[in-house]
């Protein structure tokens, strides 16, 4: 009656209803129950409005009804091929992005490392209130943060005071580099949710092991800690660095003129000149970049055999 | 087809009758319709409007008047969201756009014609106001708040005041330039420096323009989105020259600060919002009532206390007292608005060519 | 514990970013208690009125009311549906498993504005109404990547031979997912559902397009941004929501300690 537990670990009791209860489905059917639902909603509220969006970029105007049907047309693209500080500045907000995910992530490391390893029973806590300004609003928080950097702003005044400069540094805010700063800012709490993940999931008994064996902590770190913890780097990663290519809230509060990103050109065609079409076209290149990026960077990394 | 009001015709008129009414010689108002407001009056409404304006202060005629109607607001971020939503679909009665963007309205459809023989306070409306609602002859709209666009700048910072809209191009004022966000804005301030015929920019035209704004992005150190961020920064001396529409100028001389409002020799700008009715709502009168208490008096006074806005019903605008209001919207100059040049409509490739040009500002290198 | 030795700095480097993350909190604070209207030094004196103003005011904490019920539920879905999709990708095999986890890391990608019209031209054509619910569920999509990176970075690293071992005593599979796996990635769930209830509750673009006539906190602050003489009353009400998460999240603690 009972089939033999088979040494493939996807294989798991298959067919047979057991006697313990419950709704009797094994493995095997348990997975329609679970596929349909993340399909069904995904399907309906991103691939089809993707589509539309895709759909939108081939239109010439807005004319007429919104939903008519219309003859496609590459007009749109071919506008955007003629205007080279496009590309140059998705490039830029690329550059942008990598750089605040790389320093988000290595800034978080320590953070996750510290709850993992020494939080102890408050680690939720700590957690908690790293999160805990997020529930206040971002706008609000970014003027406050503003006020600190202006030229008339606390860390300036404070910077005279102490004599380290004559005259307020205007470089703090409305431009680049501000962008950048506030961004690493925003993001470090995030980054550290998945690499504590992934450190928190690694056994004691390897660092007893290795201790035992006469490793010194360093080594325990660099030989045990580090790579075991890599997926949930990796993971931080991805997720700072692909939001970011489409930033465009914090270049509007602290970028000042020349410190648009992609996204606000994108944003702008929506919300300032309801050209949807030229909007939809900016966003299916964004978007398609960045596939092509994470595609390569999966190839490189080969995350599949890390999650697995 | 559709009218393009000579702005020409519309600047002459409006001028001479605000001048009159300014100077308290204006025709008397009738005698307002009497009938009874039935309270028990029931219902609901919905209107697209800006941030803010769901605040009871702007619709406090109709809210006394008609207790028990149900008014929800839906939140527009901008005139290209309010368009994009309506063509959307949007199930709003009303909606609030903004001069430049009504005929896209009247050209789609989207717009129902108002009956303007039930609203009462529409004789104090001046005749040039209605003119901007109206295309093909037919009323189509109902002109409610405006206000000046011109050059704000800190008395302290440029003693020698500014008269003209060049300034904002100035590298005198380098990193202290705060243009605001919005592409036909720019090539407006353009076609006034180099006296380009607005309603007619060739593609030269807007190429040297664009060029002209590139440059002026390194002077400029942010573009303002809203009122209260420039306000902020001229406060703080971080902004001593600033394109600006008269509310921050209000604002900031209420609070102390040492500015001034220019009468640059291009002339001002102005603007004007207008509400409209969607075609195919159910609430039609409903919604005539709400337009009509839109324009009513302790509305209007709110506008024009509480925003700082100008109203477009004349009895509120010759009633304004306050000493700072007066100045802002330089009551005491009757000959105010023959130097004023009032927004005029777009064509929609205008709309999207200048809006693609101040997105390759923004972008260049 | 050789690692001891690196506590006095790591604590020392979470303390310092915890309190750099809670500055403009606090100049937040003290300018809800500033007897002016702009964020602006010097202070003009210190008064409690913006709080008075703040409870008197009903659109606002209906506002707060409306992001609270939209952050729940879509948070809720979102921590669901990313579990599943984790539990799909890492114990099981087809054929659509790579598209599956490309799909829900998809949202990502996608910048909130083009989703947001999009969505909007969904609603329409489907005809549903602009409400709560469609914003609601316009967050569920984009949290759900961070619940399947957070959950699935935790379930990766359990085998399946406890599982295996609880069908072999006879427990089904729905069962097994309950008991077994369920308790191992929970502290990872609720991290995520943390993330997906912080990611909806500030969120503002998706909110702006899709909300109909109930506003949301950002979308009800960006309206009231409008006014200046507003600004001190919104800021008095998001360091009250900040005070009020902080004396839960102690009280919690507390509890927690006692057991």
């Amino acid at each position: 009656m009972t089939s033999a537990p088979s040494p493939s670990p996807q294989k798991m009791g298959e067919g047979e209803r057991r006697a313990g209860g419950g709704w009797g489905l094994d493995h095997r059917a348990t997975f329609r129950w679970l596929i349909f639902p993340p399909f069904v909603w995904l399907g309906l509220f991103l691939i089809a409005p993707l589509l539309l969006m895709a759909a939108f970029s081939f239109r010439s105007d807005l004319r007429g009804d919104l939903l008519q049907v219309w003859t496609p047309t590459l007009a749109q693209y071919a506008r955007l091929a003629e205007v080279g500080s496009y590309w140059r500045l998705l490039g830029i907000s690329a550059l942008m992005a990598l750089g605040v995910a790389v320093a988000a992530a290595i800034l978080a490391y320590p953070l996750a490392y510290f709850l993992a390893f020494h939080g102890g029973a408050a680690t939720g806590l700590y957690l908690v209130l790293l999160l805990v300004p997020f529930w206040t609003s971002y706008l609000l928080r970014v003027m406050a943060w503003k006020l600190m950097l202006g030229t008339e702003g606390v860390i300036n005044s404070f910077l005279q005071y102490i004599h380290l400069i004559e005259e307020p540094l205007p470089a703090l805010l409305y431009n680049r580099t501000a962008v950048i700063i506030t961004l690493i800012y925003v993001w470090i709490p995030f980054a550290m949710l998945p690499i504590l993940a992934a450190l928190q999931r690694i056994e004691w008994s390897l660092f007893e092991a290795a201790a035992d064996l006469g490793a010194r902590p360093f080594h325990q770190f660099t030989r045990i800690t580090l790579p075991l913890s890599l997926p949930g780097v990796f993971a931080a990663f991805f997720m700072v660095f692909i939001p970011t290519v489409g930033e465009y809230v914090t270049p509007i509060l602290v970028g000042g003129s020349s410190g648009s990103m992609y996204g606000n050109i994108i944003q702008d065609f929506f919300t300032k000149a309801a050209n949807w079409p030229l909007g939809s076209a900016l966003s299916m290149i964004m978007l398609l970049a960045t596939l092509l990026f994470v595609f390569i960077a999966i190839r490189l990394i080969n995350l599949r055999e890390l999650l697995e | 087809m559709e009218t393009k009001l000579s702005m020409f015709f519309v600047t002459r008129c409006l001028a001479l009758v605000l001048a009159l009414a300014l100077t308290a010689c204006g025709a008397p108002a009738p005698a307002p319709a009497t009938e009874a407001p039935p309270a028990e009056l029931t219902g609901s409404l919905t209107v697209l409007d800006w941030a803010g304006y769901d605040a009871e202060d702007f619709w406090t005629d109709f809210k006394n008047t008609y207790p028990n109607v149900n008014v929800n607001f839906e939140i527009g971020a901008s005139d290209a969201d309010i368009y994009g939503k309506m063509k959307a679909g949007d199930q709003a009665d009303i909606f609030h756009p903004y001069t430049g963007w009504l005929q896209f309205y009247v050209e789609e459809g989207l717009v129902e014609e108002i009956d303007t023989s039930k609203l009462t306070n529409w004789d104090k409306v001046p005749e040039n106001f209605k003119e901007i609602g109206q295309f093909n002859g037919k009323q189509y709209f109902i002109p409610w708040d405006w206000g000046f666009t011109s050059i704000l700048y800190r008395t302290d910072r440029v003693p020698e005041g500014i008269d003209s809209w060049s300034a904002l191009m100035d590298p005198r004022f380098a990193g202290h330039l705060s243009m605001w966000d919005d592409g036909p804005g720019a090539v407006t301030v353009s076609s006034y420096i180099h006296e380009y015929d607005e309603t007619a920019i060739t593609e030269d035209q807007l190429a040297a323009i664009k060029e002209e704004w590139i440059a002026q992005r390194s002077l400029n150190l942010f573009y303002w989105a809203g009122e209260p961020e420039l306000v902020d920064a001229m406060k703080s001396g971080d902004i001593w020259v600033a394109y600006a529409w008269q509310g921050a100028y209000a604002l900031l001389l209420g609070e102390g600060v040492p500015v001034a409002y220019a009468n640059p020799k291009e002339g001002r700008n102005s603007w004007v919002g207008v509400y409209g009715i969607r075609k195919g709502t159910e609430n039609y009168e409903l919604a005539l009532k709400f337009l009509d208490s839109k324009l009513a008096e302790a509305t209007g006074n709110n506008v024009v206390n509480l925003f700082y806005y100008g109203h477009s019903n004349q009895d509120v605008m010759t009633g304004i007292t306050d000493e700072t209001l007066k100045q802002a919207f330089s009551i005491d100059d009757p000959a105010i608005l023959e130097k004023t040049n009032f927004t005029p409509n777009l064509t929609a490739e205008q709309r999207d060519a200048w809006t693609a040009m101040w997105a390759e500002v923004k972008a260049a290198p | 514990m050789n690692r001891n030795r690196a506590i006095f700095p790591l604590s020392i480097y979470y303390f310092s970013l915890a309190a750099l993350l809670y500055l403009p909190i606090a100049v937040m604070f003290l300018f809800s208690l500033n007897a002016n209207t702009s964020l602006s030094f010097p202070l003009r004196g210190l008064t409690l009125d913006w709080y008075q103003k703040l409870f008197a005011s009903t659109p606002i904490l209906r506002a707060a009311r409306n992001s609270l019920v939209v952050a729940l539920g879509s948070s809720f879905a979102a921590t669901l549906l990313g579990t599943t999709v984790s539990i799909l990708y890492l114990r099981y095999q087809f054929r659509a498993k790579n598209l599956l986890l490309a799909l829900a890391v998809l949202p990502l990608i996608v910048p909130y504005i083009v989703l947001a019209v999009a969505l909007l031209i969904l609603f329409e054509v489907l005809n549903v109404s602009r409400s709560l619910l469609t914003v609601g569920i316009a967050h569920s999509v984009v949290a759900l990547p961070y619940v399947v990176l957070i959950v699935g970075s935790r379930l990766a690293g359990f085998g399946s031979s406890l599982e295996e071992a609880a069908m072999d005593l006879g427990a089904d599979y729905p069962t097994t997912l309950r008991r077994i796996v369920l308790p191992l990635i929970y502290p990872a769930m609720i991290s995520a559902w943390l993330t997906a209830f912080t990611v909806s509750f500030d969120e503002f673009a998706l909110a702006l397009f899709l909300a109909g006539t109930q506003p949301t906190f950002p979308v009800y602050l960006f309206s009231q941004l409008r006014f200046a003489n507003r600004l001190p009353i919104m800021i008095a009400l998001a360091v009250l929501l900040m005070i009020g998460t902080l004396t839960l999240v102690f009280i919690a603690e507390r509890i927690r300690r006692t057991k």
